[in-house]
């Protein structure tokens, strides 16, 4: 068994990771306690958590605390993981409602209350594309956390629509709605940015 | 191919986050994608979405350096808290984890804690041998009724000592708060200190002594351990 603390570096890929090999590492966690292993999946986990909690409007300062707790239960309940779904799910879906946990205790409101005006956000920079990036981060923080949840889960990380519903513990309906509701709010606040064009017809 | 072809357009509108990410179901690829052939308005919006995935992939990333540092240090204060949480209850633990080789600091105060240890151990034999054992003409930090002493239910504290701190920073802080060193090092070089009767007296606590000793540049992780 692998005990030894391995200084590994942080895998950059944001996409799912490969399920069978995460649970075999899962398995060594559950069997024989192993640190390297254990080690391994908080790595292909971090980035990935620190993201959704931080578009969750979670705070700097308790980011590592969820992040943290996630892993925690995933090292005491390693051995309870029964594969009924994916292990990333699993995971993804403990951080996302402890997060919303401390977002309750914070009594935070990770949605503000009044319609977005352009006017009154300020994008200082004169890089386009870091322009950009700072219009499509306004442009989040004015919809509800479950459409970021739905918007990131799909578009940035990748997931099915079925993991989706699985981490935001809601009928793929739900999912199918939140990202709808989301592309239309972001279509009328950022048309160019959010890469769409105005509606043109209804759906049939 | 699935056996119903639904190739409604409101229906492929629905699925094309996944064609956009790659994660359509297989038995829903092939009727979606010959839909958005024929639909200009599908394609436009697929390649819209496409360019929002860009988009949001691009925004908020940080630097991988900065992820790597930060990611190991977390790490790092989790593996001190599983360890603390496990050495106060040792059974829990399965299987006993080969311990990590740890830094040279740690490893030095490990030592120091050992040599104090013996050191200990021969003065208690040696003032056993001597008649007057027990009555000292002087006050020393063995004495009888040692005044820093900690109970068997002492307030535990975790600790992570800074790779740099010196053995005199070190002692300073301890004696200062009231601490000991009672075990360690853990895998993750940390130890386990317990809080002296008089402290306790005074009103410290496992949890308030965390958090002044957290504050210190000397201690890189401090948590109170359950009893």
């Amino acid at each position: 068994m692998g005990m030894k603390m391995v200084q590994t570096q942080a895998p950059r890929a944001l996409a799912p990771s490969n399920d069978q090999s995460e649970r075999e590492l899962l398995e060594r966690i559950a069997k024989s306690r192993d640190q390297a292993a254990f080690r391994t999946l908080y790595g292909n986990y971090h980035q990935r958590l620190s993201r959704l909690l931080t578009r969750m409007s979670v705070r700097r300062e308790d980011i590592e605390e969820v992040v943290n707790d996630t892993f925690w239960v995933v090292w005491t309940k390693a051995s309870e993981f029964r594969g009924a779904s994916q292990l990333s799910t699993w995971i993804i879906g403990i951080a996302y409602r402890r997060a919303l946990n401390t977002l309750r205790r914070a009594k935070l409101r990770p949605v503000a209350d009044h319609e977005f005006d352009e006017d009154s956000v300020s994008v200082e920079s004169t890089d386009d594309d870091e322009n950009n990036q700072q219009w499509i981060s306004l442009g989040l923080e004015r919809l509800p956390v479950e459409q970021r949840m739905a918007l990131e889960l799909t578009y940035t990380l990748g997931h099915s629509c079925e993991e989706v519903a699985a981490i935001l513990d809601c009928p793929v309906n739900t999912v199918k709605t939140r990202l709808f509701r989301a592309r239309e709010t972001l279509k009328q606040v950022l048309p160019a940015l959010a890469g769409m064009q105005d509606p043109s017809g209804d759906r049939s | 191919m699935t056996s119903r072809i639904p190739d409604t357009h409101a229906e492929a509108w629905d699925l094309l986050p996944w064609l956009a990410n790659g994660r359509i179901a297989a038995a829903d690829r092939e009727w979606v994608e010959a839909h958005v052939q024929a639909c200009a308005e599908c394609r436009a919006e697929l390649s819209a979405q496409r360019m929002l995935s860009g988009n949001l992939s691009r925004a908020g990333a940080e630097p991988d350096q900065a992820n790597a540092t930060e990611e190991q240090r977390s790490f790092d204060k989790l593996w001190a808290r599983i360890e603390a949480a496990e050495s106060a209850t040792p059974g829990k633990r399965s299987v006993e984890a080969a311990p990590r080789r740890a830094s040279r600091p740690v490893r030095w105060l490990a030592a120091a804690v050992v040599v104090q240890g013996i050191g200990l151990a021969l003065f208690g034999i040696n003032a056993l041998r001597t008649p007057d054992a027990g009555k000292p003409g002087f006050v020393t930090v063995t004495s009888e009724t040692p005044k820093h002493a900690a109970r068997p239910d002492a307030p535990l504290v975790s600790l992570v000592f800074a790779p740099d701190a010196s053995i005199d920073s070190v002692n300073t802080l301890l004696t200062h708060q009231g601490l000991s060193i009672v075990s360690g090092p853990g895998l993750s070089g940390n130890f386990t200190a317990a809080l002296s009767a008089d402290a306790v007296a005074s009103g410290a606590s496992a949890e308030s002594v965390a958090a002044a000793v957290s504050k210190d540049p000397n201690v890189t992780f401090a948590q109170p351990i359950a009893r």
